[in-house]
């Protein structure tokens, strides 16, 4: 008997509906083929399939098996087939009737007739919302990611004998009720560093504030040991956590990765992540044959945090021009264009040389000016044009390292009071852009910035002048004016308006010194 | 010593097999077509149709049944072996045009009496 069983694919950030048809033959030699481009997870899920059935007591039927993937002609990838191809044979068995009204089937089966965390739940949800198919039967583990999608049915199974009880009508599986997005206020998460750790480097840690607050990108560059690194950590810290749009976008590229952990539904706490220098361009901005988002797209809506920036290869480098622009990143394969979202905060440390002591005043510099050119080749203008605020941090005198930690508490601002100006700043900035897509300053188009950005006379005079002057681009004088307003956002008196002591704040972590 | 009880077991099944075959209007050609290269447990021919069986018998059903031991390469195997008998026989190749693979599987019970016995025609893979 021919039975069809509704599940999903994915390609890139969107689900296609794939129907799993499951043929049982009665005559012919026996065994289980599964046709319709699958690739070797699938082609394993044979034996899941069968001794999962047999481990939950019910007898594999020794008769011709065709499974067909249909479209045939769409690649298949992933565990998730598992449940729809086990639905499906105990169907043409006649064992299990099928709900009546279209539902989604999907997860990947443990060989106790167990269902285990399956990736992609989320977005299997937003397809079933927008295709109209209104039950959905997903493993118990990854169901939570479902339930964030209001007005679809979200089965919670964890057992395979269990589905079968409860299609059958004899047991009863609850309906995970729909949850909603928890306020901006998911409390304070314990970070590495906190700022008040940090000593000294207070205009690093003001520069810190701005482009935590404004979404920009922001470059250090420093002597070794000067705190660099304690400076990225921490602003993971000061980070608000994401709004219920921005984390609808991350949640979709985290569940189609698998990095959900099991049982939680959306992420609301906003991506920071790292990369090593030894990371490839394709990890970094995705890709592979079926493309994959790569780490500029995991770091969405959130910091991506690359250190020993110069020691990254030319090309990988060079890679991320395009996504600092646009937000979004587009692959293209022989399978597809797939384009994912990549608007994320880029915060580069580097040192200034390679012996990494040029400028320093106590230690001498060894490289000749030869390596030196070298060095900072490495980082090209057009990249380097991409990065808002750039900021020297020296190294720390000892002085101030010895005078005792006891003084410092109360006067250096900790992590959580820094990270109250941002949100609140942040919450400015969501009111401006309601319904636009944008979250934050730096997200601004040109367009935009005509709309939103009240500049007062003086303050254009200054800007006009520095142009002039620095020989900036037309592309800096845009930035200028986006921090700018995220200086004016962050100031005591709220302003929306900027004024001229914002923007020659701005212009101080524009100019680079170097040396 | 478990290669003697494997041809012993063999044996049986052919025989087994050959009987259920003559049963069903089959006329026996060959049992246990040999050469170096392979073997074939029966050739057969009904309706003007030559046949190569490949003859799997099983003890109980703890490891598995035997139509899982007969998969593409075992098939492709008796295939090889069903060319080389025509090649082997030019006249046989001149009648019959076609050929056809079957399989005929026995589970025997607890108690050395057959408990199944199941004839596949025309196998393809």
């Amino acid at each position: 008997m021919l039975t069809k069983v509704l599940s999903a694919a994915h390609f890139g950030l969107e689900a296609t509906p794939i129907e799993v048809e499951v043929n049982v033959f009665k005559k012919g030699f026996p065994g289980f083929s599964i046709i319709g481009l699958p690739n070797k997870s699938i082609e394993e899920a044979k034996e899941r399939v069968k001794t999962a059935l047999i481990n939950s007591g019910i007898e594999f039927p020794n008769l011709k098996i065709i499974v067909n993937l249909a479209p045939a002609d769409i690649p298949k990838e992933g565990s998730l087939y598992d449940l729809p191809i086990a639905i499906g044979i105990l169907t043409s068995m006649e064992l299990v009737k099928q709900p009546e009204e279209k539902s989604f089937f999907y997860g990947e089966l443990s060989l106790d007739g167990g269902l285990r965390h399956t990736k992609g739940v989320f977005l299997l949800a937003l397809a079933a919302k927008s295709l109209g198919i209104k039950n959905l039967f997903v493993p118990k583990d990854s169901a939570n990611e479902a339930s964030v999608i209001a007005g679809i049915n979200v089965y919670p199974v964890s057992s395979l004998s269990e589905l079968i009880g409860f299609l059958n009508g004899v047991s009863e599986i609850k309906k995970l009720s729909h949850t909603v997005h928890g306020s901006l206020s998911t409390g304070y998460e314990a970070v590495e560093f906190d700022f008040s750790e940090i000593i000294g480097q207070e205009s690093a840690k003001r520069a810190m504030t701005i482009a935590a607050a404004g979404g920009h990108n922001i470059f250090m560059q420093g002597p070794p040991g000067a705190g660099k690194t304690m400076l990225a950590r921490a602003t993971a810290g000061i980070l608000p956590s994401l709004n219920e749009e921005e984390s609808l976008e991350v949640t979709k590229i985290y569940s189609l990765t698998g990095n959900i952990p099991p049982g939680e539904g959306l992420i609301t706490q906003r991506p920071f992540r790292t990369a090593h220098h030894t990371t490839s361009r394709i990890g970094l901005i995705g890709g592979g044959s079926d493309p994959h988002p790569g780490e500029i797209s995991l770091s969405h809506n959130g910091v991506l945090f690359l250190d020993e920036f110069p020691e990254f290869p030319r090309a990988t480098l060079e890679a991320l021009r395009q996504p600092l622009e646009d937000g979004k990143v587009s692959i293209t394969r022989i399978a597809g264009s797939v384009t994912f979202p990549s608007s994320f905060m880029l915060i580069a440390a580097s040192n200034p040389c390679p012996c990494g002591y040029l400028g320093d005043p106590k230690k001498e510099c060894k490289c000749t000016p030869r390596m030196i050119m070298k060095y900072q080749a490495k980082l090209s203008g057009p990249l380097m044009d991409r990065i808002d605020l750039h900021i020297n941090v020296p190294a720390v005198d000892i002085e101030k390292l010895i005078a005792g930690s006891e003084k410092r508490i109360g006067k250096t601002q900790n992590s959580k009071q820094i990270r109250d100006q941002v949100i609140k700043a942040r919450e400015t900035q969501n009111k401006r852009f309601k319904g636009l897509k944008i979250y934050t300053n730096a997200n601004m188009k040109n367009k935009h910035i005509g709309k939103f950005c009240d500049i007062d006379k003086r303050s254009l005079l200054l800007l006009k002048q520095a142009v002039n002057t620095y020989n900036l681009s037309a592309r800096t004088y845009f930035r200028l004016i986006k921090v700018s307003q995220t200086i004016a956002d962050l100031s005591p008196e709220r302003s929306r308006r900027i004024l001229p002591n914002h923007v020659a704040e701005a212009l101080q972590y524009r100019i680079r010194t170097n040396g | 010593m478990a290669k003697k009880f494997n041809r012993k077991v063999g044996k049986e099944g052919e025989e087994i097999a050959a009987k259920f075959l003559s049963g069903k209007g089959y006329k026996i050609l060959e049992r246990n077509y040999y050469t170096r290269f392979g073997e074939i447990d029966l050739i057969v021919l009904k309706n003007n149709i030559l046949t190569f069986v490949e003859v799997k018998l099983k003890h109980g059903e703890d490891f598995g049944t035997p139509e899982e031991m007969i998969g593409t390469s075992k098939l492709s195997q008796v295939q090889r072996m069903a060319e080389f008998y025509l090649m082997d026989k030019p006249k046989m190749a001149e009648i019959y045009k076609t050929y056809s693979l079957d399989a005929v599987c026995i589970m025997m019970g607890e108690d050395g009496e057959v408990g199944r016995i199941s004839h596949y025609e025309n196998l393809t893979f």
